[in-house]
């Protein structure tokens, strides 16, 4: 399994170097500042979009639950970071990789920008299929230009998706021990003209 | 890296900090076209409004990623590798901008728990910039195209965002604060009733689902 996953990421950072926009487009989209903000943005649009008071509730809900989901996928990739302290390509196979990425300290296993994406995808893609489809895109985009940029195995980007998605649906199923903390939170802030 | 990291870091942070302002508001204008929230536009015109939003955020991206071209940094022409340890402070060439802001935290980027502490505040700069646009808005052009109100709400009845179809953020949150005092106890009441079983608050104050 190990030798497929080195494989493929050999190949795929492979063909880096031959037309140098790409590897430029592949340089801004793996940037810590792009995606990242784009998720962000992404629950605030939510969180203000909705067209009438049943949407918007709905939406809001999501919201809060997307960015905890968002942080708590934090947790969950250090849990299993300090479990299995995976080496990155590029400490395995450097001699065979072009990095286009800066090296990150933290171990291989899973992809966090790839597990944020996904939660925050996950709660647009629950109270918005085609929003949430666009954010499932930017996400996968975001994980691809990592593998590309030789910084992760392809087994880390889907083991972030899936523990981006698996923290969403543990968060959705947390809030409902919190209620009625969140309708109420969500209520404060409508008090408060911004919801 | 032949720069501190705490320089390199403010650096990063006020420009970070200027993205998330331009991305926020550009963004928070696309979305309360769509919701409706005149009291937030920046302009009069629900299309002047969106792309106005639109343009935002497009110039808060191609600013910070542009940046680097006319403020020095860590990332002096020629010295932009993908190892963010060689680099030296100035300007970069447009060959090196791609990778200029790929700068290792440990070097003095900002990691995801520094943008979680940034982008917030520029969110509710970008929010409170709304909220004073659309105010001046709805004084100064009292002849906004379409109805205040959304079909279907009562001006005098409408709370939060809703109320700011039709009113300016100022004149509304008087309204909205009333509205939350006075129905707080019912909706928490309600939220406990038809709470899970096992909803902490439930467990914790024994109240049965009934």
């Amino acid at each position: 399994m190990n030798s497929l996953d080195a494989d493929l990421v050999i190949w795929l950072n492979g063909l880096s170097g031959n037309v140098v926009i790409f590897d430029d487009l592949m340089r801004l989209v793996a940037s810590d500042y792009l995606m990242p903000l784009t998720f962000s943005l992404g629950m605030l649009a939510l969180w203000l979009s909705g067209r009438n008071p049943v949407e918007r509730a709905k939406y809001q809900l999501a919201t809060l639950v997307g960015i905890s989901a968002l942080a708590l996928s934090n947790g969950a990739v250090w849990l299993i970071n300090i479990t299995w302290d995976r080496p990155r390509p590029f400490v395995d196979h450097g001699d065979q990789l072009n990095l286009l990425f800066y090296p990150p300290t933290d171990p291989s296993f899973p992809a966090n920008p790839v597990a944020i994406g996904f939660a925050s995808a996950a709660a647009a893609w629950s109270v918005n299929r085609k929003f949430g489809w666009w954010l499932f895109a930017a996400a996968t985009v975001y994980g691809f230009s990592r593998l590309y940029a030789g910084v992760f195995y392809p087994t880390d980007i889907i083991g972030g998706a899936i523990v981006g998605v698996a923290v969403f649906g543990f968060t959705t199923y947390l809030r409902r021990f919190l209620e009625p903390l969140v309708t109420t939170f969500i209520r404060l802030i409508r008090g408060l003209s911004a919801a | 890296m032949n720069t501190d990291p705490m320089v390199v870091r403010d650096v990063f942070a006020s420009h970070y900090f200027l993205l998330a302002f331009l991305a926020s508001l550009g963004t928070m204008q696309v979305a309360v076209t769509i919701s409706g929230a005149r009291g937030l536009w920046l302009t009069p015109y629900r299309a002047m409004t969106r792309w106005l939003g639109i343009a935002l955020i497009v110039t808060g991206f191609l600013i910070f990623f542009a940046q680097p071209l006319w403020i020095e940094g860590p990332w002096a022409a020629g010295s932009v590798e993908a190892d963010s340890v060689s680099r030296e402070w100035g300007q970069a060439d447009w060959a090196d901008l791609a990778g200029a802001r790929n700068v290792n935290d440990i070097h003095g980027g900002l990691d995801g728990t520094r943008q979680a502490i940034w982008f917030p505040l520029a969110a509710v700069l970008a929010f409170a910039t709304s909220a004073l646009a659309g105010a001046l808005n709805l004084w100064v052009f009292k002849r906004a195209e379409g109805p205040a109100v959304q079909p279907g709400q009562d001006d005098s009845d409408a709370d939060g965002l809703a109320g700011l179809a039709g009113r300016s953020y100022f004149s509304n949150l008087p309204v909205s604060w009333r509205k939350f005092r006075s129905e707080v106890a019912d909706v928490w009441r309600t939220g406990l009733a038809s709470a899970d079983r096992w909803s902490v608050f439930k467990v914790i104050l024994g109240r049965s689902p009934e």
